[in-house]
């Protein structure tokens, strides 16, 4: 099959591409200083007038329980932990865009959202029982794992079927149908996009290989996070769309994060329990 | 068109109706969608089922999540209605698989396979009467089912809403 069009030229020609706001890209990466404090981060957060709103309003909130009003910035970071400052940050600065339907991917309103944000959180769960890896920078990771499908989804409009009847017929996954009709996948999309907004090299990595962690050379613990993730959030039903579930899952990511099979059901059960309390808070928090 | 109650069974949910009602059971990747009727009390239910099997070291939160629990759990929902379990009928939907495990890959990690089957031999075991079911694949499908025509459907993104069957005497055909 013919590829005429370059990743450049999607990203280039692709009108409202995704953004993050500035402000959470810089909390994003003062966090992960080693000079960082409370004081710091909400040097930056006072830039961005929503996004201080959004800290006071969940530092404020019943799930944090505190008995009194906080209402100086600094004091609210100490509160909510500059990890948590830096996921609200991004999951604000995201859900406006990802909760847009992508009917290139026969995602409706909201539906790539949930994926996002489940394979987030489900991501965020297998990383602190492997301990391999920071959970926050999976978090992230997760939350950022398939941003290329936001800038192909235009491009796919039309051709969703032409490509599932071509992966069908080949018994290949969607990612390597898109790569043999395209030219490329929505993972190397993805990483153009994360690499162009100076992203950590791990968030970047997860982009490229969250469907081929066999493949990644250098971070794989985290790619391994999102790669099973991806899969238990997929696996609930959590914005299947068009491509549904025809990716390959690689057990070798469990093993190489010192999990067993077998726990996958708890792992499953525990994303359940805490999608819904987070989605719950982050969603009158963020949204 | 909308018939009586509109009630959606969402992930772990159970759901049971006597009379008009329509149930949709949204988003089913791995997870099994199993609908019950008994014509003769006209009493419907629908669970949503997570994982096959309750968890021996922990307490079971929502029994409507797991297959051992949620089938027992919505049958003795339709019996407070005044269903009887020997004269239901039933039909189930989902359990869709990734694509591809890796060739050694260990069958613990198919959730929807564990999942179907698990279901399954809890029907049998009960010797329940299963009218038709639509399992496997890779695609997300949502199952709707109403009460006043007794149609079961089921959606999926590319192949539009299909019947599945009719839990209703006349036009019901039953299945192994």
């Amino acid at each position: 099959m013919s590829h005429t069009v370059t990743i450049e030229q999607i990203v280039s020609k692709t009108s409202d591409l995704p953004t993050i706001p500035a402000a959470a890209l810089k909390v994003m990466r003062e966090t992960q200083s080693s000079s960082a404090s409370a004081a710091s981060v909400a040097r930056i957060i006072v830039t961005d007038q929503a996004l201080s709103a959004r800290v006071l309003r969940l530092a404020n909130s019943a799930f944090y329980g505190l008995s009194r009003k906080i209402s100086d910035l600094p004091e609210a970071v100490v509160v909510l932990g500059m990890k948590s400052v830096k996921n609200l940050a991004l999951v604000a600065g995201t859900y406006p865009w990802m909760k847009r339907p992508l009917t290139g991917y026969c995602l409706g309103p909201e539906e790539m959202w949930r994926h996002a944000f489940g394979c987030a959180a489900a991501a965020q769960i297998v990383a602190r029982m492997s301990r391999k890896c920071s959970e926050d920078l999976v978090f992230t990771a997760g939350l950022l794992h398939d941003i290329g499908k936001v800038a192909l989804s235009v491009w796919l409009e039309n051709k969703m079927g032409a490509i599932l009847l071509y992966a069908g017929r080949e018994e290949i996954s969607f990612d390597e149908a898109e790569r043999r009709v395209l030219g490329y996948d929505h993972c190397q999309v993805g990483f153009h996009l994360a690499t162009s907004w100076n992203l950590p090299e791990e968030i970047c990595s997860a982009c490229l290989y969250h469907h081929t962690p066999a493949q990644a050379a250098e971070h794989q613990s985290v790619v391994d996070c999102v790669h099973v993730g991806d899969y238990i959030c997929s696996a609930m039903g959590f914005g299947l769309g068009g491509d549904g579930m025809l990716y390959p899952f690689d057990e070798g990511s469990l093993t190489r994060l010192g999990l067993r099979p077998e726990q996958i059901d708890a792992i499953t059960d525990e994303f359940v329990e805490k999608f819904e309390e987070y989605e719950a808070l982050f969603l009158e928090i963020a949204a | 068109m909308s018939t009586g109650t509109q009630l959606l069974v969402g992930m772990a949910d159970i759901k049971v109706a006597k009379g008009p009602a329509t149930f949709t059971c949204l988003g089913l990747g791995s997870c099994i969608g199993l609908v019950a009727f008994d014509e003769q009390a006209d009493v419907w239910g629908m669970v949503h089922i997570m994982l096959p099997e309750a968890f021996k070291d922990k307490p079971v939160d929502k029994v409507g999540k797991f297959a051992n629990t949620g089938i027992p759990a919505m049958i003795a929902e339709m019996e407070k209605l005044g269903a009887n379990p020997s004269r239901m009928v039933m039909a189930l939907a989902g359990g869709a698989q990734v694509f591809k495990f890796g060739s050694a890959a260990s069958s613990r990690l198919d959730v929807g396979a564990r999942n179907a089957e698990a279901t399954l031999e809890i029907l049998r075991g009960m010797r329940a009467k299963i009218s038709a079911q639509d399992t496997g694949g890779s695609s997300g499908r949502t199952m709707i089912v109403k009460s006043d025509t007794g149609v079961v459907t089921v959606r999926t993104v590319h192949g539009g809403e299909t019947e599945l069957c009719c839990l209703r005497r006349g036009r019901r055909s039953v299945a192994a």
